[in-house]
């Protein structure tokens, strides 16, 4: 607007002319009315504000809320899947201590103690049937067979003179099967056993399969070879008479 | 449902579900890091059942994961040392009569490691040496 002493150009806004310097009476309308915005304004900005203080405390306690459920989701599938990632973990950990791991083992090898071998592959999840230690998979598979008949045999015939057996007969059973799997694995497998590179703990592991069945079954060489041409029943009487004497 | 019973409904709501993930935490943890026995879901009492029925074969074999240095509950180490026993008995044999000397030699000296180590039990071990003696077919 202009000043209608000098004609200089006014804001709206102006109390008195920039130039003339008279008071502006013809705005003090529009001043009141923009004071009074002004302060509706800041009136209104306190509501907001209030309202957005309000509504803090419930968006914080929402997404605590989605962490939590994020969280427990979590946890259930940790909890589902607990012996994989166990397992995997183990078996990484071999693969990344390689030398260390197959010094241990060979420490079992050399002592002829496939058990114990068994036992530390099962117990550090090392894996033979692929990556590092691929070369172990026919040993291993032995073993495992191996394994299996020392376990049968010792449950069938460690026992004390009042012992509480449990269905003897299972364990007659199970070392019939024991046997006959270790052997028949070993026949099946044999020109693959000769060109292993462990073979010679293989072929030990079958001189001491013989033993123990010498040892505590009362089997010599020729025995053991007419028992297993001999049929499933003839092995079951065989097995009963030894393991089970006075039963 | 004005916005102050909302949040402490909400607030409630965030402490059971804080309590359930805990629970949750603390059962990831120890599903995680269970020891070899829990994996072999031998129960705590088997093989002391084992024991206790002179079943000493079938505690041997269970027990040989003590061998390989797993980590045994000290409440069952003992149940564990005696199946260890049995075990080192019964290879013994086959270890001697193969030619594994010096295996057989460790076995024995274990066995005698254990003979002193675990007094308590000596006609547990007694039995033990008398059904291997008696399971050798000559």
């Amino acid at each position: 607007m202009k000043c209608i002493s000098c004609g200089g150009e006014c804001r709206l806004t102006d109390e008195v002319c920039p130039y003339c310097g008279r008071q502006l009476v013809e705005t003090s309308g529009y001043r009141s009315d923009i004071k009074k915005y002004k302060g509706k304004n800041e009136k209104t900005q306190k509501i907001l504000d209030k309202v957005a203080s309000e509504n803090v405390p419930m968006i914080i306690s929402v997404l605590v809320m989605v962490l939590l459920l994020t969280g427990i989701g979590v946890m259930i599938y940790i909890n589902d899947n607990a012996y994989t990632f166990r397992e995997e973990f183990m078996r990484k950990k071999a693969e990344k201590n390689y030398e260390g791991s197959l010094a241990e083992i060979q420490k079992y090898l050399d002592a002829g103690d496939y058990t114990g071998f068994a036992a530390y592959i099962e117990y550090n999840n090392i894996y033979v049937h692929k990556g590092p230690f691929e070369d172990l998979k026919l040993l291993g598979r032995f073993a495992e067979k191996y394994v299996e008949l020392v376990n049968c045999v010792e449950k069938a015939v460690v026992f004390g003179d009042n012992a509480e057996r449990y269905n003897p007969e299972e364990s007659v059973s199970d070392c019939r099967w024991a046997i006959c799997f270790f052997y028949q694995e070993y026949d099946y497998y044999s020109s693959e056993i000769e060109e292993d590179s462990y073979k010679e703990y293989i072929y030990d592991m079958k001189k001491k399969a013989d033993k123990i069945l010498e040892i505590y079954l009362g089997m010599d060489g020729d025995e053991i070879t007419s028992f297993l041409q001999s049929s499933e029943n003839e092995q079951e009487v065989y097995l009963e008479e030894v393991l089970m004497p006075n039963e | 449902m004005n916005k102050r019973t909302i949040f402490s409904i909400s607030i409630i709501v965030n402490i059971i579900l804080c309590m359930f993930f805990l629970f949750l935490l603390m059962d990831s943890y120890k599903a995680i890091y269970y020891d070899y026995l829990t994996r072999d879901t031998i129960e705590q009492n088997a093989l002391k059942n084992n024991i206790e029925q002179e079943c000493y074969g079938i505690t041997a074999y269970r027990s040989r994961s003590i061998r390989i240095g797993a980590e045994i509950p000290k409440e069952v180490q003992d149940y564990y040392v005696i199946g260890e026993y049995a075990d080192l008995l019964f290879l013994k044999e086959i270890h001697k009569r193969t030619q594994n000397n010096d295996t057989a030699n460790d076995f024995e000296s274990r066995l005698h490691e254990i003979r002193n180590e675990m007094p308590e039990y000596k006609s547990i071990f007694d039995s033990i040496d008398k059904s291997v003696k008696k399971s050798v077919k000559e």
